[in-house]
């Protein structure tokens, strides 16, 4: 594991960008508290088995990922949705920009999102992630991490235009 | 690649470093020429800005730092608790398996611990007797078969009870115990002998001090060895064994 990184170190360096990568996907401040929670419970469980110390911040992010897809199965309100099928039929729709945007606006967008673009947009805008880094904490394809951002981002730039001016 | 494609393409574009890509760097060198997509892009580009800086203005409650290290600390004191409990469980649990291995072999017979005791020299001589043996001189002659072991130096100053004298000697082989010689005498019934078997009573006179607790009793001690009837006794510094075919009436006509 990573050798020489404390608990409390690594809550102090990851707890923020955990919590804006939860809070992306669920929108929700209490859900998004109890996945970055979770997660750092799994590392507390599983995190000695990382050999590569350089791998930290992307196990992270890949276990609140999967700890979201598994509560969501668990709530039974995400039902699976093949990618391609689901992405077939969106156009892609170059945007013309955003002018002005508030945190509220951007929320909305991200809640009329659909749920398969708010994990690697979040992780495009939060983290800088390369698409390599995206697709390995998705655990999909670099393809379709692409074919996924293009999209979402499309389609979030749609709502944010479609918005009422503030 | 049109203008509406290197847009689809540069909706991924976010710094320098995604321009290594070699569609990116077409798109790119596309905008550079065409300046209705190099003002999208820029329009484009201050947008993401926008979207990047709402993103990551996020923020994780005041207390949720405190919470997680918290909360992981309660966890981790009461594992180390759950775990003592489990060690000192678990060391209970060797130190009674040990103590009862301990009662269980202290109560076992001494006898199965002693390799060279009397009933493993019963054992093995009923077995001898059983598979077959070669008779290393063959005689009807008690004094001739005497005579022989005593050249053999195997146990000779041995005295048999009457009823055995008068029985029809066949031969004597010179058996190993434990290092130690055992003269066998080997007598025949009058049954028909099984092929190959050239008696079907023996006598077996060992010295004493070659057998670990053995009898000191002069009056015979009857034991079933399988199908065969022996009777153990000791006279002087020796201890006889006597083997037959059959129940303890039928050996105690030898007797």
């Amino acid at each position: 594991m990573a050798e020489g990184v404390s608990f409390d170190d690594l809550v102090a360096r990851y707890y923020a960008p955990l919590y804006q990568f939860a809070f992306s996907l669920t929108r929700d401040e209490s859900e998004a508290c109890d996945l970055t929670q979770q997660t750092f419970c799994v590392w507390a469980a599983k995190g000695h088995q990382l050999r590569d110390a350089t791998k930290v911040k992307t196990w992270l992010f890949t276990t609140l990922h999967r700890e979201f897809l598994g509560s969501r199965r668990r709530q039974s309100r995400f039902p699976h949705v093949e990618l391609e099928s689901a992405t077939a039929d969106l156009p892609v729709i170059a945007p013309a920009g955003v002018n002005r945007l508030d945190a509220t606006q951007l929320r909305d967008a991200m809640t009329h999102l659909d749920e398969i673009y708010r994990a690697p947009i979040a992780l495009f805008y939060l983290q800088d992630y390369s698409y390599n880094e995206i697709a390995e904490i998705l655990g999909v394809p670099l393809g379709t991490v692409k074919s996924r951002l293009t999209r979402g981002l499309s389609r979030l730039y749609q709502l944010l235009a479609d918005q009422p001016k503030s | 690649m049109n203008r509406d494609e290197a847009k689809s393409i540069l909706l991924l574009y976010r710094s320098s470093a995604d321009a290594a890509d070699p569609q990116m760097a077409e798109a790119l060198a596309l905008a550079k020429q065409d300046p209705e997509l190099a003002r999208w892009l820029e329009h484009y580009a201050a947008g993401q800005e926008q979207v990047r800086s709402q993103f990551r203005a996020i923020q994780p409650p005041p207390a949720l730092k405190e919470q997680i290290i918290s909360e992981h600390a309660a966890r981790s004191k009461a594992k180390t608790r759950r775990d003592r409990v489990v060690s000192l469980a678990a060391i209970a649990a060797i130190i009674v398996a040990f103590v009862f291995m301990g009662h269980f072999w202290s109560n076992q017979p001494k006898y199965e611990t002693v390799s060279n005791s009397l009933e493993n020299y019963q054992v093995r001589m009923v077995s001898i007797a059983n598979a077959g043996y070669a008779m290393d001189f063959t005689s009807g002659d008690l004094a001739q078969i005497q005579s022989y072991l005593s050249q053999q130096k195997a146990p000779a100053d041995y005295a048999l009870p009457g009823p055995l004298q008068k029985a029809t000697a066949t031969g004597c082989a010179v058996q190993d115990w434990d290092g130690k010689k055992v003269s066998m005498i080997c007598f025949a019934t009058g049954k028909p002998l099984p092929v190959g078997q050239p008696g079907d009573l023996w006598l077996f006179v060992a010295d004493r001090s070659s057998i670990q607790q053995a009898t000191t009793a002069s009056t015979p001690q009857f034991r079933q060895v399988g199908t065969i009837i022996t009777a153990t006794w000791s006279q002087g510094d020796k201890v006889y064994f006597l083997g037959t075919a059959g129940d303890e009436s039928t050996i105690r006509q030898y007797l």
